[in-house]
């Protein structure tokens, strides 16, 4: 499934073949290595063995490895990951997967701010739904988008453990407190003309329109409804784990109907949930 | 509200700059690791945190000298690791801790290292916490320059290294063996329990996870002796504990209570009440994994073993409460959503099962749910607890089971008329 995001050989993820491209000519390899990373790397260097040093296993790096780079080229890029391998005595698929747990390590490019709410309970008494609401228009984006100008990602995320000034968010890590439409309004105001204290994220590529890779956008199986790919998960026999959960929920109706009849009207009535998630 | 709040892990907190390691001293910072490690045998430091009954301030409420007491004694190297991985829903003691006082959290997790006999202590630090991060990090090298730290410490040849953590987002990380997969640099992926951590944790070695809290407290308990702590509260669960009050009251905040304090004094007599015109609904006592308690618990003692008669856990030592105004289903549906996005994904029944009860309330939600849903969520919801790797699973159901039977009217209530069958 296209996500709408140009094909980025440094982004840490195989971006596949083009729509239309013929599958028998199109190779997997990605670029490695290159000037500006080198010079990123042999700087480096010294932190990343001191960081090394710190722990009694190599692999217990790997974290720190990534914040490292993802905080000199804002995502942990593909030559990133290659380089960690080599520093922690790993393969890259190894630290790639381990990155894609963490969802502060980004596997391609975000905004220069990044914009979280959070949405637990506790922020969602003293009104979240009301804020994030309006975040979504005043930044004309969506839950984990970036606009297109590169400048602010979006996110809403869960309990910040600062319930105590709800609803509360990050800006870069950096907490805020107490957020109104208005005060939400004068944050991004304050961001966009400089006068924050709160300093951008580094940028080395031009951020597409979200930067999660399909597979980690919360969804982990389609659940009772909404999948969006129906190769993508449920059980033997249900692939959109959607006559499961009819079955469950006492429909005797869909009893009576074949798996394939099933499916096709599942495919056909699943829209894409609103925000990813 | 003066004669409950006591304190004593708070003490100072916004009136001095704690996070000066020369104003710490002044106060007596420092000064029981010296002692430890200058005159006082490594045992000496267990049997007062024996004596003083301390338990767990993380969540599980486990007696923390205990804990130490079951690494085995083979020769083998042995770690402690301080879990600021604070994301349960609610609480924001550790985050206060870590950015106020993280001097304090050095000696405590130093007095525990050198109680259980390890010579590398790691903090891991939620990787939320940036500011609270960089805070204990030049904290830390304070205490290095001042020779607290690291090798030789205080001039007795005794070397403990230090390493602070930091972790990249994930609540999972908080679960201990998570935590120790994650500073393993692997996904926070907790582990098949035994061998507990105890007996085979960080790199495989003997290793005691502890809470911020939990080890803060023990400076002070050195300090003034393990009577004066273990004669605080209720016996089995003594001392103070700090309580992150937030939802619909008017003062959210730290309150740091004597144990056994009624859920009724916290939240009106410390924490202001609830708004003007507005009544009172339930409260969450210890987190989001925690079951809702009502009106009929509100004179409930505040400790390990009381909530739990309840029906509840004192979990975290959070609390969230709420009025009239709150709308469960919402307020259900915020916490599965949690849940189900915080799964690991290792554990059917909590992968599906959360998820699958988020879809479905979020069907409820959108005004397309079924009168029979209730009936699966109910279901659904008791099929998951048990059957889990680790507590996460088992979770998802209390706050939800909790608050559908008290208030099906509500959920009851989303379902459209013309779905509502017989």
């Amino acid at each position: 499934m296209s996500i709408g995001i140009d094909s980025d050989a440094s982004s840490g993820v195989h971006p596949g073949p083009d729509p239309g491209q013929d599958v028998a000519t199109w190779s997997p390899y990605v670029e490695r290595g290159g000037e500006p990373f080198d010079a990123l790397y042999a700087q480096l260097r010294p932190q990343c063995k001191s960081l090394i040093a710190e722990y009694e296993q190599k692999r217990s790096a790997l974290i720190p490895l990534a914040q490292l780079f993802q905080q000199h080229e804002g995502y942990v890029s593909a030559n990133a990951i290659a380089a960690i391998a080599s520093l922690v005595g790993e393969t890259a698929a190894t630290v790639e997967a381990t990155i894609s747990f963490y969802s502060l390590l980004y596997r391609r490019p975000v905004g220069k701010y990044m914009v979280q709410i959070c949405r637990n309970l506790p922020c969602m008494l003293n009104g979240a739904d009301e804020l994030m609401a309006h975040a979504r228009r005043k930044l004309g984006i969506d839950h984990l988008e970036t606009t297109p100008d590169g400048i602010f990602s979006y996110e809403e995320v869960e309990c910040l453990a600062a319930c105590d000034r709800a609803p509360c968010g990050q800006v870069n890590l950096e907490f805020v407190y107490d957020l109104t439409p208005q005060t939400f309004d004068a944050l991004i105001g304050a961001l966009e003309d400089g006068s924050s204290p709160i300093a951008p994220l580094a940028q080395t590529r031009r951020p597409g329109r979200t930067w999660k890779v399909e597979q980690d956008t919360g969804r982990k199986s389609p659940g009772a409804l909404g999948v969006s790919n129906p190769n993508n998960a449920g059980g033997i026999g249900d692939p959109s784990g959607r006559a499961m959960f009819d079955l469950i929920v006492g429909r005797p109706e869909y009893e009576q109907r074949s798996d394939e009849r099933l499916l096709r009207e599942t495919t056909l009535r699943v829209e894409p949930s609103e925000n990813g998630h | 509200m003066a004669g409950l709040v006591t304190p004593v892990l708070t003490a100072g907190i916004g009136e001095r700059n704690l996070c000066d390691i020369e104003v710490y001293r002044e106060e007596g910072g420092y000064e029981q690791l010296r002692r430890a490690v200058l005159e006082m045998k490594p045992k000496d430091v267990s049997d007062i945190c024996t004596a003083s009954n301390l338990r767990g301030r993380g969540g599980a409420g486990f007696p923390t000298a205990r804990k130490w007491s079951f690494l085995p004694n083979n020769g083998s190297p042995r770690y402690m690791v301080c879990n600021c991985d604070e994301a349960e829903p609610g609480t924001f003691k550790d985050h206060m801790l870590l950015e106020q006082t993280p001097h304090q959290i050095i000696e405590g997790i130093l007095l525990g290292a050198y109680a259980i006999g390890c010579d590398h202590a790691f903090i891991y630090i939620r990787g939320e916490f940036k500011r609270g991060y960089e805070i204990m990090r030049d904290a830390l090298e304070q205490a290095r320059a001042a020779g607290f730290v690291g090798e030789n410490m205080f001039g007795s040849g005794k070397n403990i290294a230090f390493t602070i953590h930091r972790g990249a987002g994930a609540y999972i990380c908080g679960e201990e063996t998570g935590l120790l997969n994650s500073l393993e640099g692997r996904r926070g992926e907790p582990r098949l329990k035994p061998p507990f951590p105890a007996v085979k944790g960080l790199y495989g070695e003997p290793t005691v996870v502890n809470n911020v809290e939990t080890l803060a407290y023990i400076p002070h308990i050195m300090r003034n002796g393990a009577a004066w702590f273990a004669k605080v509260g209720p016996e089995r669960s003594p001392g103070f504990k700090i309580v992150s009050i937030s939802g619909h009251v008017v003062k959210p905040g730290n309150y740091e209570v004597a144990m056994g304090t009624t859920i009724r004094q916290l939240i009106w007599d410390c924490a202001g009440g609830l708004r003007p015109g507005r009544s009172f609904r339930g409260v969450q006592p210890g987190g989001g994994s925690s079951a809702c308690l009502f009106e009929e618990h509100l004179d409930v003692p505040y400790d390990f073993d009381s909530v739990t008669k309840a029906g509840s856990m004192l979990g975290s030592g959070a609390m969230v409460v709420f009025d009239d105004t709150t709308d469960f289903v919402k307020a259900a549906y915020a916490l599965i959503r949690f849940f189900s996005h915080e799964s690991c994904g290792q554990c059917t029944p909590c992968r599906e099962g959360g998820h699958w009860i988020q879809r479905t309330l979020e069907r409820l939600l959108s005004g397309g749910g079924l009168d029979s849903d209730i009936d699966v969520i109910k279901s659904a919801a008791h099929q998951l607890t048990g059957l889990n790797l680790c507590a996460l699973g088992d979770s998802i159901e209390p706050f939800l089971a909790s608050v559908i039977t008290r208030y099906e009217d509500q959920f009851r209530a989303y379902v459209p008329k013309a779905a509502v069958t017989s």
